[in-house]
């Protein structure tokens, strides 16, 4: 078992090392963020609707395209570079490939929210006053989890077809559809000050995030499989 | 002395959609044994190697490494491409290190001595995509030696190796001879001159019965 999560560790330093050596799909992500932030927030100003019904639907698609553009590279450089021979020999076993990418597209897409998150707040002016800051926290972070899970597992199945770009969002959207709907109304209840009324739908997400972290250790050695 | 291994190759089958890429491929190799596999093209001599390195399924027969059935998580296999498969943005020692490190053996003294091995010492800081191909191919020797696999598997090697690059992969052959079981793939035998060889030849996915002798 520690056999296990050292080798996930030891591909999760090389991702981290490689992205956060060139840089350039980091930032072109964070730009992209940005460009969610201001086009919502300007037409929800236009649109004169209250921002705090409209915060939790604009958040979370914005993080979904966001996961899109951000995790459908996961596999990206191991097809670029043809290495996924020598890796899957090197780690012996398929799922710790899927375990080291999640771990990497996790922390991605948390560094990404860490700056869209603020940005929503202060351009669609979100009163603070009243909100369940640790429900919202919980909302984020287990819905980031349920997208890189998912995304991960996409990823290792598309990255062997050629029309991976187009095939990944229109598989994720249909799957991610409960962790949506969780991850909305957590929201919406954070913003509303609301605890225990709202822990039923976080018990959803928790659910949906176990599920798509647990079946890929039987699925992935088939999915990878050549 | 190094452990003798012995790699048995029964009636493998591997099908492809609805192509039959192996059809009944059988033989047997032994620690010390370099086993040149020929054939032409879309022969399914790269199919061969991929499914005994556990990296493809077969679709019927077994392969055996001492008498167990040989899987992907045995470790015991390593593979040389004709593409050197590396990570372009990470250094010549990165891409060494992070392989070792997979494999739990990422000695700075042995990393060292593979690079000296290859004639990359001097490059070890260079990103390996900035190498020329017949550099990263060497890399890509040096990181397939770094666990001492008991089974190497080499398809087209040779492919963009200058004259060095091909003396220092005949060494390698020779090298490793008395510890591995070394099967290669290659459309030119006499790249392997003055090296004792025994031949396999696949036609259209069988192996031929008859093996030739060289060296």
């Amino acid at each position: 078992m520690a056999e296990f999560w050292r080798r996930i560790w030891i591909l999760y330093r090389k991702d981290l090392l490689e992205e956060f050596r060139s840089m350039d799909h980091l930032w072109s992500t964070v730009v992209f963020g940005t460009m969610l932030v201001f086009v919502f927030s300007f037409a929800v100003q236009l649109a004169d609707v209250s921002t705090r019904q409209v915060f939790p639907a604009v958040l979370w698609v914005s993080i979904f395209f966001l996961s899109v553009v951000a995790l459908q590279r996961s596999f990206a450089k191991e097809k670029e570079s043809a290495v996924m021979d020598a890796l899957l020999l090197a780690c012996g076993e398929r799922s710790l490939l899927f375990y080291g990418k999640f771990l990497f597209s996790f922390t991605l897409l948390l560094l990404l929210e860490a700056v869209v998150v603020p940005l929503f707040w202060i351009f669609l002016d979100v009163d603070g006053a009243g909100v369940n800051l640790g429900l919202f926290a919980a909302a984020v972070l287990a819905g980031s989890w349920g997208l890189a899970a998912v995304g991960t597992l996409l990823n290792g199945i598309t990255s062997q077809l050629p029309s991976a770009r187009l095939l990944f969002p229109i598989l994720a959207f249909p799957l991610l559809i409960p962790l949506l709907i969780g991850v909305v109304l957590c929201t919406q209840g954070a913003l509303a000050g609301q605890g225990r009324s709202t822990m039923g739908w976080l018990y959803l997400v928790f659910v949906f995030d176990l599920l798509f972290t647990i079946l890929p250790l039987v699925l992935f050695d088939y999915i990878l499989e050549g | 002395m190094a452990q003798q291994n012995a790699l048995e190759v029964r009636q493998l089958r591997k099908q492809l959609g609805h192509k039959q890429i192996l059809k009944a491929v059988t033989f047997a190799a032994v620690t010390g044994e370099l086993v040149a596999i020929t054939g032409a093209n879309g022969a399914g001599k790269t199919t061969l190697l991929r499914v005994i390195a556990g990296l493809a399924r077969p679709s019927g027969g077994e392969v055996l490494w001492n008498g167990s059935s040989l899987r992907l998580d045995s470790r015991q296999a390593a593979y040389v491409s004709h593409q050197p498969i590396l990570y372009g943005s990470l250094t010549v020692q990165e891409n060494l290190e992070f392989f070792g490190r997979l494999y739990g053996t990422a000695d700075p003294a042995k990393l060292q001595e593979l690079l000296e091995l290859v004639g990359l010492w001097l490059y070890r800081l260079e990103p390996a995509a900035v190498l020329s191909r017949g550099m990263q191919q060497r890399l890509a020797i040096a990181r397939a030696l770094i666990a001492e696999p008991a089974l190497i598997l080499y398809d087209e090697p040779f492919t963009s190796l200058d004259e060095n690059g091909r003396e220092i992969l005949r060494q390698v052959l020779e090298n490793r001879r008395p510890r591995a079981v070394q099967l290669l793939v290659t459309h030119a035998l006499e790249h392997l001159q003055g090296l004792p060889f025994r031949e396999i030849r696949l036609e259209e996915g069988r192996s031929v019965p008859k093996e030739a002798a060289h060296g």
